[in-house]
């Protein structure tokens, strides 16, 4: 029984759901402890969730079903989100002098690794302005191994002052990505850091 | 256990495995609660988007487990091939068998996955799921919470769930000797030689030292089980597999060229998952290993290079550019070898061959999803 009862506390701690937050339309600054500011047009959820140093959770109907994390300027050296054992699992870094390219290979190895994401596919990558920097935009899809649910993503990345700034929309395949995408992509427009 | 295996009353290697009672049916309560678990698991994995789907493949694992355990054992089990870079397989109480693709990349030969299968199949065979199902399913309860909660957090549960099921599906020790000697059995009848079985622990415990080395820990293998307390550490296994399998003196052909065919049509896709799973260590070992049997092809450079991008230290970066470099001259036809070549290259600083390789990428597949990308690459 004690082998099942720390990781079940840690569950409960980490989703009490008391501290949820709801945002409302209008300027929204500091997000995920960074340089990051919007300004949503509509009502968001923040999740009580912190899985980096500089990251931050947004959903509309629950994390399963849409979430928008933002990835707040993770420095060279650093993992996309806390490394639970930093000796046997190690997560792969932000590294310096990234092309844009190497952005989504981040993602898709952390993911690997992380939510143990069984497949994960890279499909469209194309330049794009992402607040004032140049940076990239693009789609993926994947099957985390735990709920073998397909989802998709979109991302908008941009590396500045050797920091990688970082946000990504996902939502299952079937539905629910479509739906909200239009929102996600306004959100997105607003962002500043 | 050396000891136990040495001693008089310990058990003995046979050549000849128990008749087998085919279409049996759980005959208990408990037996048929751990049937109908199995069953709704069977439904969800026939489903699963992780199944490979093909044909060639699902035959060649159906032939090596029947040449294995012989035709009337296997007829009744569901082989089902799930897309996991991890080594492993497993079997459930109702003959669904689950063999993940980090098994196909690293057994060496027939021998080997049937070494692995045959082990499995014994569980099977001598009902081992049956036993303790109480203690157990308190453990599943536990999980089903591990789950939900996990879910919701996005914590990676898999650690924890993976310590639960493994004391769910943690068989006694005595199982596990057990297994291995009904399935040392199974190979002894089989065309395939009988050492396999201590082979595949040797090539686990040398890719586990390799992955430690690679996150700089100590490389340490026991004689005594700690984690897995109820399992043989694998070196106590390959030593006394190995040891019987002498006492057997059971030769064969291991058929390695037919396993080596069977996998080559999906070698790309299992090394792309392999070397996107930050276990350099691990994964440089495992090139080496595949590289030592068959020479280092172009699927083999092109998964190096990758891998030596991926870690991006600057000393990577050139290595992995002369890996890209050797697998086009080893005749790896992929576009995206030009297109790794050319970033590794403007990575390091070597603008102008980068931007002629990236250019060679474009023209060879313009539709590609990320062209737009790669060409704005080619600007600034």
């Amino acid at each position: 029984m004690r082998a099942m009862t720390l990781p079940l506390l840690i569950a409960l701690a980490v989703t009490s759901a008391h501290a949820n937050k709801l945002i409302a339309p209008g300027p929204v600054t500091p997000i995920a402890k960074s340089s990051f500011s919007a300004k949503p047009a509509g009502e968001w959820n923040r999740l009580n969730l912190r899985e980096g140093k500089h990251t931050e959770t947004w959903t509309l109907d629950g994390p399963l079903l849409n979430r928008v994390d933002f990835f707040g300027g993770v420095a060279v050296g650093q993992p996309l989100f806390r490394e639970a054992d930093k000796k046997r699992q190690p997560l792969p870094k932000v590294s310096s002098g990234m092309l844009i390219t190497d952005i989504p290979v981040l993602l898709e190895t952390t993911y690997r690794a992380k939510l143990r994401a069984k497949r994960l596919d890279i499909n469209e990558q194309e330049p794009a302005m992402f607040g004032a920097a140049k940076g990239v935009r693009f789609t993926y899809r994947f099957v985390r191994a735990d709920d073998d649910v397909e989802r998709r993503g979109e991302a908008l990345a941009a590396v500045k002052g050797n920091k990688l700034y970082l946000i990504t929309y996902e939502a299952p395949a079937l539905h629910f990505f479509d739906k909200d995408l239009a929102r996600f992509r306004a959100l997105a427009a607003t962002i500043s850091f | 256990m050396l000891a136990l295996l040495g001693g008089a009353k310990g058990p003995k290697p046979s050549r000849a495995p128990p008749a087998y009672v085919a279409n049996y049916e759980p005959q208990t309560v408990d037996e048929r609660g751990l049937w109908s678990m199995a069953d709704e698991y069977e439904r969800e994995l026939r489903d699963s988007s992780l199944v490979m789907r093909e044909e060639a493949l699902d035959g060649y694992v159906r032939r090596v487990l029947c040449q294995t355990v012989g035709d009337d054992r296997c007829r009744a089990v569901r082989i089902y091939i799930v897309e996991d870079p991890r080594f492993s397989a497993s079997m459930a109480a109702n003959g669904t068998m689950q063999v993940h693709t980090g098994l196909l990349l690293r057994a060496r030969s027939e021998a080997e996955l049937g070494a692995v299968l045959g082990h499995e199949f014994a569980h099977f065979e001598l009902r081992h799921s049956l036993a303790g199902f109480k203690n157990r399913r308190s453990a599943s309860d536990a999980l089903a919470w591990v789950q939900v909660l996990g879910g919701i957090s996005r914590q990676d549960t898999r650690d924890s769930e993976f310590t639960l099921i493994s004391s769910f599906y943690r068989f006694e020790r005595a199982h596990e000797t057990a297994a291995d000697l009904l399935g040392l059995a199974y190979l002894a009848k089989s065309p395939y030689p009988a050492r396999a079985a201590s082979e595949v622990w040797q090539h686990v415990m040398a890719e586990q030292d390799a992955t430690a080395q690679g996150r700089k820990l100590k490389v340490k293998h026991r004689y005594t089980a700690d984690y897995f307390a109820t399992h043989p550490t694998e070196l106590n296994r390959a030593v006394y597999l190995l040891e019987m399998a002498a006492t057997l003196a059971d030769d064969g052909d291991p058929g390695v060229e037919g396993h080596r065919a069977a996998i080559t049509p999906h070698i790309r896709r299992f090394l792309n998952a392999q070397v996107r799973m930050n276990d350099f260590g691990g994964s440089e070992y495992m090139l080496r290993e595949l590289a030592a049997r068959g020479g280092w092809t172009g699927d083999l450079l092109f998964a190096r290079g990758e891998l030596y991008r991926q870690r991006a230290n600057p000393r990577d970066l050139v290595t992995a550019a002369q890996f890209f470099g050797d697998a086009i001259k080893a005749g790896y036809a992929e576009p995206e070898v030009h297109r790794n070549l050319g970033l590794s290259l403007l990575r390091s600083g070597d603008v102008t061959p980068g931007r002629a390789a990236l250019s060679k990428y474009l023209s060879l597949k313009p539709e590609a999803g990320d062209a737009k990308a790669i060409s704005s690459l080619l600007k600034d």
